[in-house]
């Protein structure tokens, strides 16, 4: 209980120094997680995060806080388990409550293709060891009493995937927690410094050109999820990414109404109840590129569409705020992580689209330990940016 | 008239809202804080505040200040219990030395408890609550409008410039939130002369729209305004109106805010606009003894009001020199570094806000200004101009006091102290955008319109930065805050149906959801089994004799021009500038990376004419994709979708020549019509196009003809076919018809990833084309570049995977089943599935997970049935 009345300040601000070890582009969630693991797991603490606006301004504010692991392929079902774990006992170990709620996660299909993606999502899932199976109407009942289930809807719900070690987080927290952690260990967290350039000499970054001047790095991990095509441009590193807005919104706080988080993927909602009461409602990738932040009101108006379909009774309530965050799609749906193949030390932890926040921790963790020891870990090897030259597409 | 508020009856006057009608009837307390479950009554009066939020006819968080009282509405307290006078929950602030902001992140970690505590802590939260509505769901609506000019706010500033631009000719439409046009005019008498006659002048423009009652929640991209109308008639409930407008005149005003001090939060610690508002508005006397808290003069006007109302004026404070307000649900009195007073209310003469949220929307910026002592737009994009009080062109300041207390609330939505936002920079978060997220200020229903300024300044102040160097929140739509439904609109899912769809129904059709599309599953036939047996009839009758389906579905384009196939020889990967007239041709279409999009068949009508099928879901996407292609081509090509104007069926079965020469008078022998052959002509009296094609495997003509006739030639071919046995068919015995012949269906046996080499379909890739979309990744994945996986078919004896299934090796899922049914014809079970190349050999054994255990499924590169395609020619 004391613990509520310890007066520390999170994070510190620090002088920027000429030189660091690695340099980080953009303090949200993953470059966070990387610096934190960079210093617990290899010691390696002569580390910058260079962050444009406040902690947490990009992705990891924006999204929808829903974790899970029942993804569909092979490489992917083991990556994001790992990471759900690390997120398990994250909040413990970063010593800061960071909300993980396993409320369960429910995705339903309405129509037969529908039936079918979910089948193979749960089947790969057991096969991989992730809990997750296909449920009937009768249990969607039983889970989410105040869904609309019944056979004369439109698009009348078939069945559903169930995941019950997914749920939420509070997204704000996790960044904060990192935040803290790395600042604990010396590593430097500086806002508000914008990154405008590299110096890229011999197939190296030898220093990074910030709106504070210039810093001489040993490595750079670029991870700025949305922003990642025009940070790898300045180093002269091609991405296969094109970056589209998402969006999402919340409504009033509600007394409880809805455990699990329901996602639909033929009506392009999901959405879940937070501890605050509020529903947060997500939609699908606006189907135009732009780094655009700012919501539109027909990509509002579906999801209120959508989540009417599934709780009509839910007509009378308010939606308060709207926004957007911008995604970094790759070809094949699956994150690039990984030393880049033409400038050797300028690292990649791109292309994450819509699934960057769940894979927070582990992207951070073996990302880490690919800078720290010149080698990316099994884990992520599917993932690394010579696939699309070498046509290893990993899809998701 | 009256309306229930629980359990009460309450009675209505003309103009009321639900708010005055229940503190005319003496009711103070209107709900219940969000965390302490403090007591809260009427603060603002205009709908901008938190404090009077109810259940109105089942939806929750109804600001009851702006919502017209009607006879017989049931309206409920929400966020306390047992009643609003005594919550349980209210316990909780004498304990909030415990709950200090973000206190939550700071404890259940070590232990972790936070699993066990959660559901504790969920219950205790939220606000509304849903409630069934005995009349359903009521109708909301949209509408579309243009003005060249939208002015929104109707007080002096909106109603003069609504005035100008209509004497300048100009459409204009004028949005207000209020039951009457006049803005602060209407209460605040002394302000300026009544507007009455400009309000008229406006009123009898034919050139003027006004919108009453209606907000403007958001200034969306190309000016785009989000309007809300309410109550638009009696049988909708709101009407969201799109309001594209070529000019902008944001006249908003200023809103009247909270002045920090101790209990700054009790019931009776009113806005003096809030009063003012009951005054003038509804001829309510608000209370009998009042202590005004006002800078200098500011709080004479609303002095001579209470004083006209028969209240009588104890006391003006300073803002320093209130100490804090005594009482615990309502005010008993003022302790003050004067004395003390006694009184029931307390006017806050608070600092005016500008209303820019809207502005900032549109692109302004909002600027720190000292001498109105407020955030003014600067910057306004073109077409967007503000004028009058949100200009903050009057001054609106009232100094603040900044008291270090655990009972001054800045934010009354979620009950956060200036202690709370000090506590909060103390643990680091500093930036107005992150002290938001950890504090919550400004996040709850009010949208941050009370505590906005008051949170900016505590954190400029405490963070010793200039009001500009702390800046603003962002300002995001929609705000106010818009229901689900209105945002929805009227239901309309539209549902298609071909023109066959009744000849189905009277047929026993058990419908299946195809995008928009309801297509026969299955027809059940009167007093036989469940689906299976009809599906195996169906089955039997194409195998056997002759059948029948409905394909109108399929997207059906005309593409015609000298130029025509050049775009077909572009877009697909077969060739189609070879195709001779009268011929058919299967047809993939792949994106730059060579994933497959779509496939159909093309037929040759005439050199420059051909009609193109696409599957039932990628019509649209096929034909833009065409237009895409075209756009700078300078080729002469058009294309037009005649989906909707064509019925379109399948015969199929041994039998089906036999049936089709009793309809039509053509060659139909197979040398005269052979297989992949196309023809025009007349069929049971109706031009059609007839195209030999098999998809189930069998002889089959399928016959595209004008809608018009959709059930009559229907109707005709079974009457023809009656002598040979033959039955309607669904969609699923077609499923198992051309999975036996291992036909693929995109998007079933395809995934946003699969090339037509991973599927088996190597043939359709001419590599030898000058050029065509997706030719490079196709070249190498012809190469072996870029295969991942194979599709191959498969046969199990004794089990039947489900669709779905995975394809196992050494506890790692390699492939899937795609498809998989039992074959009548294998007696066994046979499929479709995608496994890693090198198992892509005919007899190859593979492991495949059949409800938990995995089984053995031999590798087929052949159809399942007739594999040499006799029974096709």
């Amino acid at each position: 209980m004391m613990q509520l009345f310890r007066q520390e300040r999170m994070w510190n601000k620090r002088e920027l120094k000429s030189s660091y070890d690695v340099v980080i582009v953009g303090a949200g969630a993953h470059g966070l997680a990387a610096a934190y693991y960079l210093g617990k797991s290899h010691g390696i603490k002569k580390v910058a995060l260079l962050e444009k606006n406040w902690l947490g301004y990009g992705a990891s504010g924006r999204n929808t806080a829903i974790l899970r692991s029942n993804y569909r392929t092979p490489e992917g079902i083991p990556f994001y388990d790992a990471s759900l774990k690390l997120y398990e006992n994250l909040s413990s170990e970063l010593d800061w409550n960071l909300m993980f709620s396993r409320r369960g996660h429910l995705t339903l299909a309405h129509n037969d293709s529908g039936v079918t993606g979910l089948r193979v999502r749960a089947e790969n899932n057991q096969v991989m060891g992730v809990d997750s199976r296909m449920v009937a109407r009768a249990e969607i009942r039983h889970l989410a009493p105040t869904l609309n289930v019944s056979a004369s809807a439109r698009f009348p719900i078939q069945a559903g995937l169930y995941h019950p070690p997914g749920g939420i987080i509070r997204h704000d927290a996790v960044v904060w927690a990192f935040a803290r952690a790395c600042d604990r260990m010396g590593i430097e967290i500086h806002t508000y410094t914008e990154v405008t350039g590299m110096h890229v000499e011999g197939g190296k970054v030898r220093a990074v050109t910030t709106s504070r001047g210039e810093i001489a790095c040993g490595a750079v991990l670029n991870a700025t999820a949305g922003w990642a095509t025009t940070i790898s441009n300045m180093a002269g590193v091609p991405l296969q990414i094109v970056t589209h807005p998402l969006q999402a919104c919340v409504t009033e706080p509600l007394k409880p109404f809805l455990d699990p988080v329901i996602v639909s993927a033929t009506l392009h909602v999901y959405l879940s109840q937070t501890d605050k009461g509020e529903l947060v409602i997500g939609a699908e990738i606006d189907p135009y590129q732009s780094y655009c932040m700012k919501g539109t009101l027909p990509t509002l108006e579906q999801m209120a569409t959508y989540t009417l379909e599934l709780f009509p009774q839910l007509h009378g309530v308010k939606v308060l705020r709207q926004w957007a965050g911008i995604c970094d799609m790759t070809p094949d749906f699956a994150p690039i992580m990984g030393a880049s193949e033409e400038v050797s030390n300028f690292y990649m932890d791109v292309g994450w689209g819509t699934y960057g926040f769940k894979a927070s921790p582990i992207s951070g963790k073996t990302l880490a330990e690919t800078i720290a020891t010149g080698k990316p870990p099994k884990l992520i090897e599917p993932f690394s940016p010579s696939r699309f030259r070498e046509g290893r597409l990993v899809g998701e | 008239m009256n309306f229930l508020f629980d359990s009460e009856e309450v009675p209505i006057q003309a103009g009321d809202t639900v708010a005055s009608a229940l503190y005319r009837s003496g009711r103070r307390i209107f709900s219940r804080s969000f965390k302490y479950h403090r007591p809260r009554g009427l603060l603002c009066c205009s709908g901008k505040c938190p404090n009077c939020l109810v259940n109105v006819d089942g939806s929750p968080s109804v600001r009851s200040c702006v919502t017209p009282a009607l006879d017989g509405m049931r309206v409920r307290h929400q966020n306390a219990w047992p009643s609003l006078e005594n919550d349980a929950l209210s316990i909780g602030q004498h304990f909030d030395f415990l709950m200090p902001a973000g206190w939550y992140y700071k404890v259940f970690t070590k232990p972790a408890t936070w699993h066990r505590v959660e559901p504790h802590i969920r219950k205790a939260a939220g606000l509304g609550e849903l409630f069934e509505n005995p009349q359903g769901i009521p109708e909301y609506e949209h509408a579309w409008m243009h003005a060249e000019t939208a002015v929104i706010g109707g007080g002096p500033a909106g109603i003069q410039s609504a005035l100008d631009a209509a004497e300048r000719g100009e459409q204009v439409v004028l949005i207000d939130d209020q039951t009457e046009l006049g803005g602060h005019l209407r209460y605040r008498k002394q302000r300026g002369a009544d507007p009455r006659e400009r309000i008229d002048a406006l009123a009898a423009r034919a050139n003027v729209t006004l919108l009453q009652r209606a907000s403007c929640f958001g200034i969306y991209e190309g000016n785009l305004l989000g309007v809300l109308l309410g109550h638009p008639h009696a049988g909708a409930a709101e009407r969201l109106i799109h309001l594209r407008a070529q000019r902008i005149i944001v006249a908003t005003g200023a809103y009247e805010t909270p002045l920090l001090f101790d209990n700054n939060d009790v019931v009776g610690v009113m806005l003096s606009s809030a009063v003012q508002r009951l005054i003038h508005l509804h001829s309510i006397v608000p209370g009998r003894r009042a202590v005004i808290v006002a800078h200098g003069s500011e709080g004479d006007e609303v002095g001579a009001d209470l004083k006209q109302a028969g209240v009588e004026v104890v006391e003006i404070l300073a803002p320093s020199e209130i100490i804090a307000v005594r009482g615990s649900g309502e005010v008993k009195g003022v302790k003050s570094r004067r004395g003390d007073f006694a009184c029931d209310l307390v006017i806050v003469c608070g600092p005016r806000v500008p209303d820019a949220g809207l502005l900032s929307q549109a692109g302004a910026k909002l600027q720190w200004s000292d001498v109105p002592g407020a955030f003014v737009p600067v910057g306004l994009p073109l077409n967007v101009s503000a004028v009058g009080d949100v200009t903050g062109e009057t001054p609106v300041a009232a100094a603040q006091h900044f008291p270090d207390s655990k009972r001054a609330f800045v934010c009354i939505c979620v009950d956060a102290t200036s202690r709370d936002l000090k506590q909060g920079i103390a643990d680091g978060f500093e930036e107005i955008e992150t002290l938001k997220r950890y504090t919550t200020a400004t996040m709850g229903p009010c949208q941050g319109r009370m505590c906005q300024l008051n949170a900016i300044q505590v954190c400029s102040r405490l963070t010793s930065r200039s009001m500009d160097e702390t800046g603003t929140t962002t300002s995001r739509p929609p705000n106010p805050g818009v229901t689900l439904g209105a945002l929805a609109g009227a239901k309309h899912h539209p549902i298609r149906r071909t023109p066959m769809h009744h000849a189905h129904a009277e047929l026993g059709a058990v419908w299946l959801d195809m995008g928009e599309w309801k297509r026969p599953r299955y027809y059940q036939v009167a007093g036989a089994g469940g689906e299976a047996e009809s599906v195996a009839a169906e089955y039997r009758a194409v195998r056997e004799r002759a059948g029948l389906i409905d394909v109108g579905t399929l997207g059906k384009l005309i593409v015609r021009g000298k130029d025509a196939a050049r775009l077909l020889d572009k877009v697909y990967t077969s060739r189609f500038s070879d195709l001779r007239q009268g011929r058919v041709r299967y047809a993939v279409m792949c994106d730059d990376t060579g994933v497959i999009l779509d496939d159909g068949t093309v037929s040759r009508l005439a050199d420059d004419r051909f009609f193109v099928t696409t599957t039932t879901g990628n019509l649209d996407f096929v034909h833009q994709w065409f237009d895409w292609w075209l756009v700078a081509s300078g080729w002469d090509v058009s294309v037009t979708n005649v989906t909707g104007g064509l019925a379109s069926v399948n015969l199929a079965g041994p039998k089906a020549r036999d049936v089709l020469r009793k309809l039509t008078d053509l060659d139909l022998d197979p040398k005269a019509f052979p297989y992949m052959a196309c023809r025009e002509a007349q069929t049971f009296g109706v031009p059609a196009i007839l195209m030999r094609i098999g998809f189930v495997g069998e002889t089959g003509w399928e016959i595209h003809y004008p809608a018009e006739h959709g059930e009559e030639v229907w109707n005709a071919i079974l009457v023809a076919g009656a002598e040979f046995g033959i039955l309607p068919f669904g969609v699923e015995a077609q499923r198992l018809l051309r999975l036996e012949k291992r036909h693929v269906i995109v998007g079933v046996d395809t995934d946003a990833l699969t090339n037509p080499f991973e599927a088996d379909m190597a043939w359709v890739v001419k590599l030898d084309k000058e050029d065509f979309i997706g030719k490079a990744a196709l070249a190498r994945a012809a190469s072996g570049g870029g295969v991942r996986e194979k599709l191959v078919g498969f046969v199990m004896e004794g089990g039947v995977p489900e669709d779905g299934a995975p394809v196992v090796i050494g506890g790692i899922p390699v492939g899937r089943v795609t498809s998989s049914r039992y074959s009548p014809h294998r007696k066994a079970g046979i499929g479709l599935a995608f496994v890693p190349p090198e198992l892509a050999a005919e007899g190859a054994p593979v492991r495949v997970r059949v409800r938990g255990q995995l089984r053995t499924a031999i590798v087929t590169m052949q159809p399942f049935y007739d594999a040499e395609g006799a029974r096709l020619r």
